[in-house]
């Protein structure tokens, strides 16, 4: 539900549909264009790019979370595993066959989409709890078992792969610092927004909608939910493989610790905190939950290693891991007091606070 | 033949304490819906308590009783502070919040106990192994295949038999009904978790004694998840069957399969035998078949 | 407001601190204080730390201090690569002390694009081919010599002489050897290939390896499977706290085996973890236990308990002198680089591999160092231990060198 200021009326369903329908709107999004491709990354020390990058990186790994679990219903523990067959199958071609990066990036995605699916075939039978399961065990099988024991092996010893330096490049486009990895993020989240947007609003979309809300109505009025239920697997897959392709440009290595299990909750953390069924909740999900522990974190280096605090108080450094654990379970208690006090998420908070301001002073 | 005996009978011991930890985690999610992601930290908290008390040099079965109370404790303040603002909410916001508390439980247990393997010193149990004929076993398991028997019948006597027991049976089969006949609904969801709790703490004192305690024993908490889907849910007896037959399936396919891979079928094979089971039967062994309608 | 005011000046505070203090060396550490390896990461934080404070109240680095920033990274090859990031774009750092080997053996094409010399606690063999890893380097025997020397060792001094095996060998038979590793992880599985080719070369009979995870607690299935396959001799090659599950699981089935540890699962802990049961472990050490006498040694106690007064001293392992090692190995090549006037990677680098016959490690009760821009193997010598009435004692050295001259250079790189 979204107020537009008076004056301003809908001739065509399609000025219905648009994204951005007032000339505000407009204003506003090509200032925001502007800070995310040329201020942010002017202005901004490598130490922020590659928390962006972080942030980046999670967006675009909880979008597929998004979709399965905001707009399809299909609730997955498991999504880790399909960022990790992406990241391995995309470092695969380009080490082993020296296939360029963007087509290594597409198939990665494709594979991410298919192992998607095969753990998602469950999900005509079983659902809800049983789902969850079935989701979790695609996690292990997947990441502890398939990835560590033998995709990892490929190529000699070490379960780390090793990306060289300069082997990764678009055309002529080298990816080899943060900078270049900030753009390229930039570009695929954006790229993936505009897909996933399309997407759920298009007639895919409302079967999907339809499948969550209720699956055996959307059933009855013809919706093959099967298909549907598949279809929301691939995709989600394919996003999470192109994640994980996306990932491998940051690194100088691809492990499986990349993609435990952790990660999985990590990322239905994400959308949660962000709000469910909402692609801004993604965005700011993905904030919340990166940005919140790199504060605590860099809070407890300064705390730790800065001669100021350390020469007033030796001590300081001794009790870094203990900051470590205090961090970790100050990050626990803030997820369970967020979703306590904070049930729909930020995405609703932010609804809120806009419409607040459109409506003001009379919000009634 | 004998290394078969063999892995069957560790299988059965081991898998006697994952009955126990899985019967906790049923217990929760029968009477109050909520899927427990933060079981194996559960764990880790009552084994650590244990372990305090005991060196403290309170005689073991005591420090159990304590580390007893300490899970009822426990149990009912995380439901009253965590648990009781979520009924009503949405299931996965419930998940995440056990994820959360799960962080919240490990780093506090680090902080607390730090994360080197602490073990019981004095050993509890003897260490010399016992024949079973040709089978040896550690004492070690043996008495943790007693104690964990012995609760067993306890917590399902407890149900069986007792007003608060019954009270919760009726809340896990008709939430509106028991309400309705002046069952407590609150003091039964907190009632569930104390148990719970205790139950992961008897569990995570027994695993301790087998060869030390660390963060890993948290590990049991995810083991747990495919021993009561195999199971069935809601299902008591389901929750002990998926406990032991998932303590055997560890055993024998690390002791006959684990020469075919690399390694690792330990960890994962019992959720290869869940996948496989839920293809064919979607609601565990002993679940209940639901029936929806539009 | 008055403590919002207290926490803007102290971080205005650190921000000019950082720039005001200019003549001093930058040294990162990768430290595992919290992960899988902690049982032995957190004493070597310590030891690190203490030793450069050490070396800073006796001059630094020729009048430059030495300023450490250590990270945790938890074991976990992704915080690795961060912290790593973070050291060379953040911290500016001239050298990386390292520690596990999944990521430094990951991070090494990175480091060498960098240019960052890179001493760790890994190691592993692979790391000492300066064809292919120029930049990394090692501070103790690497593994695969020390895999190997060990069970040579075993196989001349306890199965040719031992009572417990004379049945066996007078009736000819092969020994039976098995691995115990976590399969997953790098540090354990480095030494696999160069030991079962000794293992081959002695004339073992070598069964299938066995998985045992580095938190493991449970390990009957692995020792049933071994003594399904009748062991006589076990290589654990996890840390001491799975290694200790793994020895007392054996003696709890009665697997009758010997057991050889590798390094970083072999000090003062694992009698107390194992209790009886890690009587008569063999095992490996890189330098002087704590407890044992060194010329170093009251310096090491004085660093600890000046620093570290709150960690008695009888928690204090092997794993401190470890951490004196290392920084030691490093100061000494920033010197040399310093005095050069090339107090950058490559300086240092070629530094490390102008070390011949080094004696500095001895005060530590390590061994002479040596390195070559052809082999950043740091000495042939591999030191054995075992475990007597519950303390870890050398037994003997084994020199692999002189031992298998011909085939010693073709060992690099395994």
């Amino acid at each position: 539900m979204s107020y537009r200021p008076c004056g301003n009326y809908h001739q065509y369903y399609k000025q219905d549909h648009a994204w951005w329908q007032t000339k505000f709107v407009w204003g506003k999004m090509i200032l925001l264009f502007i800070a995310v491709f040329y201020l942010f990354p002017q202005f901004a020390g490598m130490y922020l790019i590659s928390i962006a990058n972080v942030v980046g990186y999670t967006i675009l790994s909880a979008m597929g979370v998004q979709l399965l679990i905001g707009y399809c219903g299909q609730v997955t523990l498991g999504h880790a595993a399909f960022l990790a067959m992406g990241a391995y199958t995309c470092t695969l071609l380009m080490l082993q066959l020296h296939i360029p990066y963007p087509i290594a990036m597409v198939m990665g995605g494709i594979v991410g989409g298919l192992w998607s699916v095969l753990f998602g075939l469950p999900s005509a039978r079983v659902k809800g709890f049983y789902l969850i399961m079935t989701t979790m065990a695609a996690q292990f099988l997947t990441v502890e078992f398939f990835i560590t024991q033998y995709v990892s092996q490929i190529g000699g010893r070490g379960v780390a792969f090793s990306i060289p330096p300069g082997a990764v490049k678009i055309g002529p486009w080298m990816i080899k610092d943060d900078k270049d990895v900030y753009y390229l993020m930039v570009i695929l989240v954006v790229l993936l927004t505009v897909i996933m947007a399309n997407l759920v609003r298009s007639k895919i979309g409302r079967a999907w909608i339809a499948i969550r809300d209720n699956d055996i109505a959307a059933e009855t009025m013809g919706v093959n939910i099967v298909l549907y239920k598949l279809l929301a697997f691939f995709v989600a897959g394919f996003f999470g493989g192109i994640a994980g392709a996306f990932w491998v440009t940051s690194l100088a290595a691809v492990s499986p610790e990349h993609f435990h299990f952790g990660w999985s909750l990590w990322l239905v953390g994400v959308i949660l905190i962000g709000g469910v069924g909402s692609i801004h909740g993604t965005i700011f999900g993905a904030l919340f939950m990166t940005l919140i522990p790199e504060g605590l974190k860099f809070l407890i280096f300064v705390l730790t290693q800065n001669p100021v605090f350390v020469d007033i108080m030796p001590f300081l450094p001794l009790l870094l891991e203990k900051f470590l654990f205090v961090k970790e379970a100050a990050f626990g208690l803030a997820i369970a007091l967020f979703l306590i006090y904070e049930p729909n998420g930020i995405s609703y908070r932010w609804w809120q606070i806009k419409n607040y301001f459109n409506l003001w002073p009379f919000s009634y | 033949m004998e290394i078969f005996l063999q892995l069957l009978i560790t299988g059965i011991l081991v898998g006697s304490i994952y009955a126990l930890v899985a019967l906790g985690w049923t217990l929760i999610y029968k009477c109050s819906g909520v899927l427990n992601l933060a079981m194996g930290e559960l764990t880790l908290i009552g084994a650590y308590v244990c372990l305090t008390f005991y060196h403290w040099g309170i005689p073991f079965v005591l420090a159990l009783f304590f580390t007893l109370v300490i899970g009822f404790i426990l149990g009912i303040l995380t439901e009253i502070i965590f648990l009781r603002p979520m009924v009503g909410e949405p299931h996965l916001a419930v998940i995440m919040v056990t994820v959360g508390l799960a962080f919240f439980f490990k780093g506090l247990v680090m902080l607390i106990w730090g994360t080197d393997t602490v073990v019981f010193s004095p050993p509890v149990f003897p260490i010399q192994p016992v024949f079973l004929g040709k089978v040896v076993v550690g004492q070690v398991f043996l008495w943790a295949f007693v104690a964990s028997i012995i609760l067993l019948v306890a917590f399902v006597s407890f149900f069986k038999f007792t007003k608060w027991g019954l009270s919760m049976q009726a809340t896990a089969d008709d939430e509106m009904a028991a309400l309705s006949l002046g069952v407590n609904a609150k003091v039964v969801y907190a009632l569930a978790w104390a148990i719970a709790f205790m139950a992961a703490g008897v569990g995570g004192t027994l695993l301790g004694n087998i060869n030390g305690l660390n963060i890993s024993v948290g590990y049991l908490g995810l083991l747990v998840l495919p021993a009561v889907v195999l199971g069935g849910l809601n299902s008591i007896p389901g929750a002990i069957v998926g406990g032991l037959v998932i303590g055997i399936l560890q055993n024998l396919a690390d002791g006959y399969l684990s020469r075919f891979t690399p390694g690792g079928v330990k960890e994962v094979f019992p959720f290869a035998v869940m996948v496989i089971v839920l293809l064919f039967k979607p609601y565990g062994l002993w679940g209940w078949v639901r029936i929806e309608r539009v | 407001m008055r403590i919002k005011m207290v926490i803007a000046i102290s971080f205005i505070l650190c921000f000019f601190s950082s720039l005001a203090l200019s003549q001093e060396v930058r040294v990162g550490a990768l430290q595992d204080t919290t992960g899988a390896t902690s049982d032995v990461g957190k004493d070597e934080a310590l030891g690190v730390r203490e030793a450069t404070q050490y070396f800073n109240d006796t001059g630094g680095i020729n009048g430059k201090r030495i300023r450490l920033f250590q990270y945790d990274y938890g074991y976990r090859v992704p915080e690795a690569i961060t912290t790593y990031k973070r050291f060379r774009d953040y911290d500016k750092v001239v050298m990386v002390l390292g520690w596990g080997t999944g990521d430094t053996e990951a991070l090494s094409p990175t480091i060498n694009a960098d240019k960052m010399p890179y001493l760790s606690s890994s190691f592993s063999g692979h790391l000492c081919d300066p064809k292919k890893t120029p930049y990394n380097f090692v501070y103790g025997t690497d593994y695969s010599t020390n895999a190997r020397g060990a069970i040579t060792y075993w196989f001349e001094e306890v199965w040719k002489k031992d009572p417990k095996w004379k049945e066996l060998r007078d009736k000819g038979t092969k020994p039976k050897f098995v691995c115990f590793i976590d399969t997953a992880s790098p540090y354990a599985t480095a030494p696999i290939k160069a030991i079962k080719d000794q293992a081959t070369i002695l004339g073992f009979d070598i069964g299938p390896d066995q998985n045992v995870s580095l938190f493991a607690l449970d390990t009957k299935s692995q020792v049933i499977a071994a003594k399904g396959f009748g062991a006589n001799l076990v290589w654990h090659g996890n840390t001491t706290m799975s290694v200790s599950a793994a020895v007392k699981d054996a003696s709890a089935l009665g697997l009758g085996a010997d057991h050889i540890v590798n390094n970083w699962g072999f000090d003062e802990n694992l009698p107390k973890l194992g209790g009886p049961a890690a009587e008569g472990v063999i095992g490996l050490l890189g330098c002087a236990l704590f407890i044992d006498e060194y010329p170093a040694k009251s310096r090491v106690i004085e660093y600890a308990k000046k620093l570290n007064p709150g960690i008695p001293l009888e928690n204090r392992l092997i794993r401190t002198v470890q951490g004196w090692v290392k920084v030691g190995m490093a100061v000494e090549a920033m010197k040399k680089a310093d005095k050069a006037g090339k107090l950058n990677g490559p300086g240092i680098k070629d530094a490390f591999e102008t070390f011949k016959d080094w004696p500095g490690l001895k005060e530590y009760g390590g061994q002479l160092v040596t390195l070559t821009p052809t082999d950043h193997r740091y000495s042939s010598i591999v030191r054995v231990a075992r475990v007597i009435k519950g303390k870890p004692q050398t037994i003997g050295e084994i020199d692999m060198k002189a031992k298998f001259p011909d085939r010693w250079a073709g060992w690099l790189g395994w």
